[in-house]
């Protein structure tokens, strides 16, 4: 570790306050091994500050966007912090000029690259406003939330290539039928033990509709999306009006309340319009086909009004119907009408490649769900 | 050899082993290095993340050690098994008298019937092996908690043998698509870096060391075609691997200019999707001008 001269260590601890500031988890442990990482670099060369940084407090690429954003601020911005007590070689400093325009430009977080695209994407009913998922009454959360919590999404089994021991099964273990052996000295086992093949859960993926003519039902959705993430093995929550956000993770807080909250400040078109056809694509193309959903079962809620072209609903619709291993489509329109038929263009596209179609307008519906979930094998 | 102490040398040894890394990875490596941290990589699909470690392993006389995740990995597959097939001859080949004995049961698990796994054998080469934990996104939950712990003390306990460590811990790479999200306990673990798409400069660069062979103008042509499909509304798009690949393929057929017809007979060295290669059939005056 460099002597650490004090205005040296107080500057990197700095950052890395400044950092938290902005909402990465830079740790005491990984400032530490910034400090030690710093050892074979020169702590006065910004681009080895820059990078072992990068190396060291980041941990995911969604993080890098905000990080050379803090790291511009705190040492290259005018009254940038650092400035004052570091002394820094003054040709590094150029040359990080030279070489931060690179990383800052990158393709960073997808908000960012979607910003451009939005003046033709939007229709005009793009609102992007923050609308709070928070506004249920207290009498209607209450309520909803003791149903709920009694409800279990229980995706169905597939078998894994894991195994467990088995009185029978398909492959012999040889490790329990040596030990049983050296048990009776040597002798051969009176009986052969085996193992199994285990079983899991398959992943569920919910893709919530929030546009406008959604608007009453997905409240009720984003409720029920958190009970199911907190009920089922691997659950991954997106919604989308006019375009897509995974609110998995903001979902993950245990406490309804803060979990919908924070989904509200991701989901930027509550009430929107609707594109469809470019929320899926997008998701089989940033999400499916990396794998999120393979072998899955998809959930897709909305009432089919899409103002995007049919056809790019038709393809995403296919290639989602070849990565996962059913879909599941909730129609609120649909009501308890046994006779439904789909009579919006987008549903109709969608329909050939729907697995089963329910309708998700009352709770009763979504414990029809969970009732014919397990069975989707 | 040793492993260098700045980041030039570093991207020098690198780049005689035929491997261009830029500024952020080399540092990322060397502190790897250092510090003797796991680095994780993660990028686009054929960016060469692989290929670091393999690169790595070649130009300092490692030895590499693969470790290739799937799903249901188990220890017996990563660490260590017994040769149990070899231990029940041994026993049938005992008499009553020596199967009782303390020491005949020693041998039956001691290193004679001992199959090492990828990670054993790198903790037991220690700094004389590069560790290349590839794809651990494919792998499941359990194993990747179960990693946790040998990359943080680099040692492994057997029950039968005692506890194996590293006397200097190994260079660790990890490689992930993002298939599926990390855990946080992981990542905490590890360097992290990201490699994306080069620029079409680096790019040609890069194909010039693997393909030397191929003439530069065709490579800057084939370089530019291809940046301009990562353009394209394309649901795979190529990586750096199919770039090379690509150069490769017209080299093997003799040709010495990118040409529609050219393009459109070597095409599936770069497209690998039907309708990818349907859109591109159609727009290939646009991806190779000067048809």
């Amino acid at each position: 570790m460099p002597e650490p001269s004090d205005p040296f260590t107080s500057v990197l601890v700095g950052f890395a306050a400044e950092l938290r500031a902005a909402g990465l988890t830079a740790g005491t442990g990984d400032v530490l091994t910034y400090f030690a990482a710093m050892t074979p670099l020169d702590p006065t060369d910004l681009v080895d500050l820059y990078w072992a940084g990068r190396a060291t407090l980041v941990s995911r690429h969604e993080d890098q966007g905000v990080y050379d954003q803090v790291f511009r601020s705190y040492f290259l911005g005018a009254d940038a912090p650092a400035k004052s007590q570091l002394v820094l070689r003054a040709q590094s400093v150029a040359e990080a000029e030279a070489e931060l325009v690179m990383p800052a430009t990158d393709p960073g977080p997808e908000e960012d690259q979607d910003q451009p695209h939005l003046g033709w994407m939007a229709s005009g009913a793009d609102t992007l406003k923050h609308r709070s998922f928070t506004a249920c009454t207290p009498a209607e959360l209450a309520a909803l939330h003791r149903i709920m919590t009694r409800m279990r999404l229980t995706p169905p089994r597939r078998r894994t290539r894991r195994t467990r021991p088995a009185a029978a099964g398909s492959e012999p273990d040889m490790r329990a039928t040596i030990r049983e052996s050296m048990r009776m000295h040597g002798e051969p086992p009176g009986r052969l033990f085996f193992r199994q093949r285990k079983t899991k859960l398959r992943p569920l993926i919910l893709i919530l509709d929030v546009s406008g003519s959604m608007a009453d039902y997905s409240r009720h959705l984003l409720q029920f999306a958190h009970t199911a993430s907190h009920s089922a093995a691997r659950v991954e929550v997106f919604c989308f009006g006019t375009r897509l956000s995974r609110i998995t993770k903001e979902l993950a807080h245990q406490r309804v309340d803060v979990a919908l909250e924070e989904a509200a400040r991701t989901v930027v078109d509550w009430d929107g319009g609707t594109r469809i056809g470019a929320s899926l694509d997008k998701f089989v193309r940033k999400w499916g086909r990396g794998g999120l959903c393979r072998g899955g079962v998809v959930v897709i809620c909305s009432d089919g009004l899409d103002r995007g072209d049919p056809e790019v609903l038709a393809n995403a619709m296919e290639r989602l119907a070849r990565l996962c291993h059913r879909i599941v489509w909730l129609n609120p329109h649909k009501g308890d009408d046994r006779d439904f038929r789909p009579s919006t263009l987008g549903m109709m596209v969608a329909a050939p490649h729907i697995d089963l179609l329910l309708s998700g307008h009352d709770l009763a519906s979504l414990e029809e769900l969970a009732g014919l979930l397990p069975a989707l094998n | 050899m040793e492993y260098p102490r700045t980041v030039t040398e570093l991207t020098e040894s690198l780049r005689q082993g035929g491997y261009l890394a830029d500024r952020g990875l080399a540092t990322t490596l060397l502190v790897s290095l250092s510090l003797r941290r796991p680095v994780l990589l993660e990028g686009e699909v054929g960016v060469g993340k692989t290929e670091v470690a393999k690169v790595l392993a070649a130009v300092f006389g490692r030895q590499l050690i693969r470790l290739q995740c799937y799903e249901g990995i188990t220890t017996s597959q990563a660490l260590y098994e017994w040769d149990y097939a070899r231990q029940m001859l041994q026993i049938r080949a005992l008499s009553q008298a020596e199967a009782t004995d303390e020491q005949s049961v020693d041998k039956l698990f001691g290193p004679k019937f001992l199959l090492e796994r990828p990670l054993l054998e790198a903790v037991r080469r220690g700094d004389r092996a590069v560790l290349l934990i590839d794809e651990i996104d494919r792998a499941d939950d359990e194993f990747e908690a179960f990693l946790l712990e040998v990359l943080s003390d680099y040692q492994i306990s057997i029950p039968e043998l005692g506890t194996v460590k590293a006397d200097s811990s190994p260079v660790v790479i990890l490689t992930s698509n993002r298939t599926r999200e990390l855990h946080d306990a992981l990542r905490r673990r590890c360097l992290y870096h990201w490699i994306g798409y080069p620029t079409a400069a680096r790019e040609a660069e890069i194909v010039a060391i693997r393909e030397p062979a191929v003439a530069g103008q065709l490579t800057r042509k084939v370089v530019a075609a291809v940046h301009r499909l990562r353009e394209m509304d394309l649901a795979k798009p190529p990586g750096v691997a199919e770039t090379i690949d690509w150069v490769r393929t017209l080299g093997v057929l003799g040709e010495t200019e990118l040409t529609p017809d050219a393009a459109n007979d070597t095409i599936g060295a770069v497209i690998k999707d039907r309708d990818d290669l349907d859109l591109v059939r159609e727009n290939l005056a646009e991806i190779i001008p000067g048809a």
